[in-house]
């Protein structure tokens, strides 16, 4: 059924009538005038157009059963496609969102650093005045702040 | 012609497979949110506690934007799920 995915609807249903049509008139002709038929062979071969026929009618049968299927599955996949389209407009809209917030929150943060550092500004003399800090201080600090190392 | 016949109506029979043809995109992640914390500021050698003071404040604020970023990649994860799983 897959080979019909590759024609669009019209087509599709054009060509599974005229396959029924054909199977459905060539089968009739081919039974009901069968003695005709037989009185003048030579105009149309009778057992090719009787063979013929069955296989268009089958065909035709068969096909159109499944155009229903094809077209209930074309159906989905456009409502399918409706929804990927939808949601996917929607996670743009959602990053853009989520985006603005990280943005404004990160803003703060630096905005807050520029309240403190001025703070600290301020009371530098004061701090510097009332304690000594010393090299190993320091050293722990940074050894603290260093990323530690994982083995991969 | 007879062969041809036979083969031809047996060949469209077996074909039963259906292909799927909606294909989904993988949504994009914010460019911001791409960018990895940066390592903490060392302390330049220094006896000045006030200047001990500064970097331990930048190393707080580089925490905080950090710790941002993570929660922003949780609500961003969340985010999509929601939005991917809506589509059935």
């Amino acid at each position: 059924m897959w080979l019909l995915s590759f024609l669009p609807d019209a087509l599709l249903v054009w060509i599974i009538n005229g396959v029924l049509l054909a199977g459905i008139v060539g089968t009739t002709v081919s039974v009901l005038f069968k003695l005709a038929i037989r009185w003048i062979p030579w105009i149309i071969p009778y057992r090719t157009l009787l063979l013929v026929s069955i296989v268009l009618l089958l065909a035709g049968v068969y096909f159109k059963g499944g155009l229903a299927i094809e077209q209930e599955w074309r159906a989905r996949v456009r409502e399918l496609e409706a929804k990927v389209a939808l949601s996917e407009e929607q996670a743009k809209t959602a990053n853009v969102k989520i985006e603005k917030v990280y943005i404004d929150k990160v803003k703060v943060v630096k905005d807050t650093q520029i309240v403190i550092q001025e703070k600290i500004k301020n009371v530098e003399v004061k701090i510097d005045s009332q304690c000594k800090v010393s090299s190993e201080t320091i050293d722990i600090l940074n050894e603290a702040a260093k990323r530690p190392e994982v083995k991969k | 012609m007879r062969k041809l016949l036979i083969i031809i109506p047996i060949v469209f029979l077996l074909s039963g497979c259906l292909t799927t043809p909606v294909k989904r995109k993988f949504p994009e992640v914010p460019q911001a949110l791409l960018v990895s914390c940066p390592d903490l500021k060392q302390i330049e050698t220094t006896d000045k506690l006030s200047e001990v003071i500064k970097v331990v404040s930048d190393n707080y604020g580089m925490y905080h934007e950090c710790r941002i970023a993570v929660e922003t990649w949780i609500e961003w994860y969340k985010t999509q799920k929601d939005i991917f799983d809506s589509v059935k």
